[in-house]
């Protein structure tokens, strides 16, 4: 775990990306603190340019910009983890049940996982928000969570499938622990890179999905969240009679939020296959002085993902 | 053939899935479905429309299984219902008239972002930490977590809005009827500049980073080890032995993504209000039609399975392994 821990501090990728991940947690945690009006407030003219009273002008309500965006990172922070978490949880246990269990409940689990990556998810999500009605930020991380955890489910499945067969967890078999001692104490840590990558990958989607959701004016459009900003943005023409700021601020603050946690995606995959390192000059230098073999990778996630379908195909074949 | 014949099957199964979630999603609602789904059909439909829109529905005198069977009936002969916001034309008619342009932009810009992504992918696998690599790959990542909303605005006010370089909305200019006349395809072809590259933009990262990372665990293999050992060009190394079989997962990724990027192609719509689903759509939901929204997830779930399907192909056709079989 140290070394992990370790290993993770020394790659700048991840540093960077855990500074802009921390620098909007910290936003989220004292928005009340860095402005003293509420978010809904009309507080100025209508469309006034960025000046010292709104540093990032006011919207057509006459709303200040800059609280509804510290405001709005509170909203899109909690719904993109907590999504993320529900993601994360279900495509873990459905994975890690049909990988170790196989069998009949195998092929069950690997059907409704197969169904729920074939039917296009934002359609889906669209659907059931339209039904909501005005679906508050809670509740649309709830149907993201419920909706999005097939790719998860098949990532961890197929990890789960190679590890099953190596020799440490037949031992665990034959001196006759638990299922569950073997699921948690072998197979877990050895799947921790895959469940990170899915649980940052599950929070990019669903900040994505939210703000695209709310966007459509299928949220709650008194609720603030970077994707309420972009509606009302939208429906107030913002645009078009030129007020960019207004526009401008969600935008980068989802930009920015998402290229963090993609830093962090790409050094967590770095790290558990070091092949995909992208070598300074210095250090490809060094390295080929050093004569440095380069070692046979474990899988990484993304090419895991990809590979995964066609595994499956492969094996229903080879069943046949 | 038993594999793709198994496929279908299961796609069959999925669309199923997807009309059992349209028919149950209303009846699970609170409140009284009928009321809730055509509360704003009222003041737009006649009476006699109103009854046959509910018959499509299932929204039958009956038990609710015969009502379940009788929904499916209208699914699968292909009756969608009418659309309320563009009554009187139905839900077939109104995403039919869409569907040709959202097409238009997911085709041109999947090919452009797949063509793009690729090569990039292998250029910077080939040579890891050279100039494309340290260059291409963290913009892709970062592009790759940019929601599509954001670019397509940005886009949108910049070299629309600001320097009005492109034209900000339409498919083509107001003044023409559509022909196959020089100045109609050259107006579409304006038109469509700004979407096609925001959305090639947002795809371009993934198809880079799945070929490079595919490629770089090739190119240790054995195969290439002897291919250089036997002194073949490097361009024949890393396009006929390498990229060959890197682009494999490729194909997959593209099927896979392909409701992503149908997602990213309404949004995009919707910026630019260019006349694809996604604008449709957008008018649908904020006139509550729901027979339009429910409509659009079953086409948009023909489209992918249909894309599915078309990517199984490819595998028996690029996968010696699945033609034995």
């Amino acid at each position: 775990m140290n070394n992990i821990t370790r290993s993770f501090l020394s790659n700048p990728r991840a540093l960077v990306g855990l500074a802009i991940v921390l620098f909007f947690m910290l936003i989220a945690l004292c928005a009340p603190i860095l402005s003293d009006h509420g978010p809904n407030d009309r507080v100025a003219r209508p469309h006034q340019p960025p000046n010292t009273e709104q540093i990032m002008g006011s919207t057509r309500m006459g709303r200040d910009v800059f609280t509804q965006l510290v405001h709005g990172t509170q909203t899109s922070l909690l719904v993109g983890f907590l999504a993320g978490f529900i993601v994360t949880a279900v495509g873990t246990l459905v994975g890690i049940t049909a990988g170790y269990f196989g069998g009949k409940v195998d092929e069950f689990l690997n059907f409704l996982t197969n169904i729920v990556l074939v039917i296009p998810n934002l359609p889906l999500l669209m659907v059931l928000a339209a039904f909501i009605g005005e679906a508050s930020p809670m509740v649309i991380a709830f149907i993201i969570g419920i909706t999005s955890w097939g790719w998860g489910a098949r990532v961890t499945r197929a990890q789960t499938l190679s590890l099953r067969q190596r020799d440490y967890i037949q031992a665990s078999e034959l001196i006759g622990e638990s299922s569950w001692r073997i699921i948690l104490v072998e197979l877990m840590p050895n799947l921790l890179s895959i469940i990170g990558f899915n649980f940052i990958g599950s929070v990019i989607y669903t900040v994505i999905t939210e703000a695209t959701l709310e966007f459509l004016g299928l949220g709650d459009p008194s609720a603030v969240s970077w994707g309420v900003m972009l509606y009302h943005a939208q429906t107030s023409s913002a645009i078009s009679v030129g007020a960019w700021w207004e526009i401008l601020a969600p935008c980068a603050a989802l930009a920015l939020f998402g290229a963090g946690l993609s830093q962090l995606n790409f050094a967590i995959d770095e790290i558990a296959n070091p092949r995909l390192r992208t070598l300074g000059r210095l250090k490809r230098y060094q390295k080929r002085l050093a004569g440095d073999p380069e070692d046979k990778p474990p899988v990484n996630a993304a090419a895991m993902a990809a590979a995964t379908r066609n595994d499956t195909v492969l094996q229903k074949e080879g069943s046949k | 053939m038993g594999f793709l014949l198994r496929r279908v099957l299961f796609y069959l199964v999925a669309f199923l899935c997807a009309a059992t979630f349209n028919f149950s999603i209303p009846r699970m609602m609170p409140g009284d479905p009928i009321a809730m789904m055509f509360s704003q059909a009222g003041t737009t439909l006649p009476l006699e429309s109103l009854d046959a829109l509910r018959a499509t529905f299932g929204f039958i005198d009956a038990p609710l299984f015969t009502q379940y069977l009788h929904y499916l009936k209208s699914v699968f002969t292909g009756d969608l219902g009418l659309s309320i916001k563009f009554f009187p034309l139905s839900v077939n008619e109104v995403i039919g008239r869409a569907l040709p342009w959202t097409l238009f932009l997911v085709g041109l810009s999947t090919l452009m972002a797949f063509a793009i992504g690729s090569w990039l992918g292998i250029r910077s696998a080939w040579r890891r930490g050279g100039r494309v690599d340290r260059i291409a790959t963290p913009t892709s990542l970062v592009l790759q977590s940019v929601p599509p909303v954001v670019v397509a605005l940005i886009f949108l006010y910049g070299l629309s809005v600001a320097l009005d370089l492109f034209p900000s909305g339409y498919a083509y200019s107001p003044d023409l009827d559509p022909s196959f006349s020089w100045a109609f395809i050259a107006s579409v072809a304006e038109h469509a500049v700004l979407p096609v590259i925001s959305l090639t933009l947002v795809q371009v990262g993934g198809y880079l980073i799945t070929m490079r990372n595919n490629m770089i665990n090739l190119l240790g293999e054995d195969f290439i080890t002897m291919g250089r050992a036997k002194g073949l060009s490097d361009a024949r190394l890393r396009y006929n032995y390498a990229a060959r079989n890197a682009l494999l997962p490729s194909i997959t990724s593209f099927a896979m993504t392909l409701g992503i990027v149908l997602g990213g192609s309404l949004i995009t719509e919707i910026v630019f209000n260019y006349p694809g689903l996604g604008y449709v759509l957008f008018q649908g939901i904020l006139a509550r039609d729901y027979p339009l929204i429910q409509g659009q997830l079953m086409i948009m779930t023909a489209a992918m399975l249909s894309a599915n399907f078309i990517a199984d192909v490819l595998y028996v056709y690029l996968d010696p392994r699945l033609r034995k079989a």
